[in-house]
């Protein structure tokens, strides 16, 4: 006997996403959803980003990792709530994962809650998890060769911020091929060209998220 | 690269469609998984062969139809299609932009299983087969 289904396999994932979703609106909480490949600098790139949002906005994070909690402290370290996931071996997070740790955060104090993402340039970019955007970070050490080999991350981003520019004296990295080939794949990608370490670019990407909120508010 | 939770999603639908229509063994899962899904056709096949033990699947094979990547060229507004893993630029007028219709399919079209026939006084099949 033959059994009609027709199900998407991801509808489960695809269903609560969408919970979470009605409950960020509720709460009137703007949500980003951080991803990137090990190292690009998720992490220092949240807490300059906090340091500079602070006076401004209310802002959580949701720290996505395979184990430890050290990038936890480190955000805890800037004194806003922050919540700790270890997906024990998992490649990503799911909405699943972010539901579960949703009670730990007070929702309706914030205005702003990033969820930084297991690093990974594959996987997380398949999962939505109730955000109202995805940005994908790139650092420069990293080649102008990205959005060939992972294209469907540039194209589910809106924004790109390309992180550790002070390096660029001493690679041979072409950041405009780099930025043509993403806009290739992602014509209305916003672009963000940043140093966590010396600030420079910060700005801008501040002002840009800063906005978003507002104008969602 | 995550083919096992999709393996486990898979199961779920399965187990939870035996609930709604009474069946308790199913003989194949048909399955659309577009070639731009991010799925790894063997190892979705290797991590079915691991959850569907000791389940109602646990004899359940994989019917699965792959998808070709297409797309709309945002250029030239042709339709295409492509044998290709990734669509890097339009086939026809080599254009980078587009957009993606067809490729990223993960979808579970039907189940064929056995009827159930214990415990409702007709036996038609008493061989259990």
């Amino acid at each position: 006997m033959k059994v009609k289904v027709v199900t998407r396999i991801l509808e489960a994932n695809e269903r609560i996403a969408t919970e979470n979703r009605r409950l960020f609106k509720e709460k009137g909480l703007f949500v980003v959803n951080l991803m990137s490949g090990p190292g690009a600098g998720k992490t220092s790139l949240l807490v300059r980003t906090i340091e500079l949002l602070k006076p401004h906005l209310r802002v959580g994070v949701i720290e996505g990792d395979i184990t430890g909690t050290e990038d936890a402290e480190r955000i805890q370290s800037t004194g806003v709530p922050v919540v700790q996931i270890n997906t024990g071996g998992a490649c990503h997070l799911d909405a699943n994962m972010i539901q579960e740790v949703l009670p730990e955060l007070p929702l309706g104090e914030l205005d702003l809650l990033f969820i930084e993402n297991v690093g990974n340039l594959v996987c997380p970019a398949e999962f939505n998890v109730g955000e109202d955007m995805k940005v994908m970070l790139l650092s420069v050490t990293e080649g102008e060769d990205k959005p060939l080999k992972y294209p469907l991350m540039f194209q589910q981003s809106k924004a790109l911020v390309i992180n550790k520019i002070d390096l660029l004296p001493h690679l041979d990295i072409d950041m405009e091929s780099l930025k043509e080939r993403a806009r290739a794949l992602n014509r209305d990608m916003e672009i963000f060209e940043v140093s966590c370490k010396t600030s420079e670019g910060l700005e801008s990407w501040t002002t840009y998220l800063t906005g978003l909120i507002n104008s969602t508010h | 690269m995550h083919e096992v939770s999709i393996a486990q999603g898979i199961l779920d639908i399965i187990t939870a469609n035996a609930r709604e229509h009474g069946f308790r063994r199913v003989n194949s899962v048909s399955l659309r998984i577009g070639r731009a899904s991010g799925v790894v056709v063997e190892a979705l096949r290797f991590a079915f062969e691991i959850v569907r033990k000791d389940t109602i699947a646990d004899n359940a094979d994989l019917l699965i139809e792959e998808v070709p990547l297409g797309g709309v060229c945002l250029d030239c507004k042709n339709n295409f299609t492509t044998e290709r893993d990734y669509i890097l630029e339009c086939p026809l007028c080599g254009s980078v932009s587009f957009k993606i219709t067809q490729g990223r399919e993960l979808e579970i079209i039907e189940l064929d299983v056995e009827e159930e026939y214990e415990g409702k006084g007709c036996n038609k099949n008493p061989g259990g087969k």
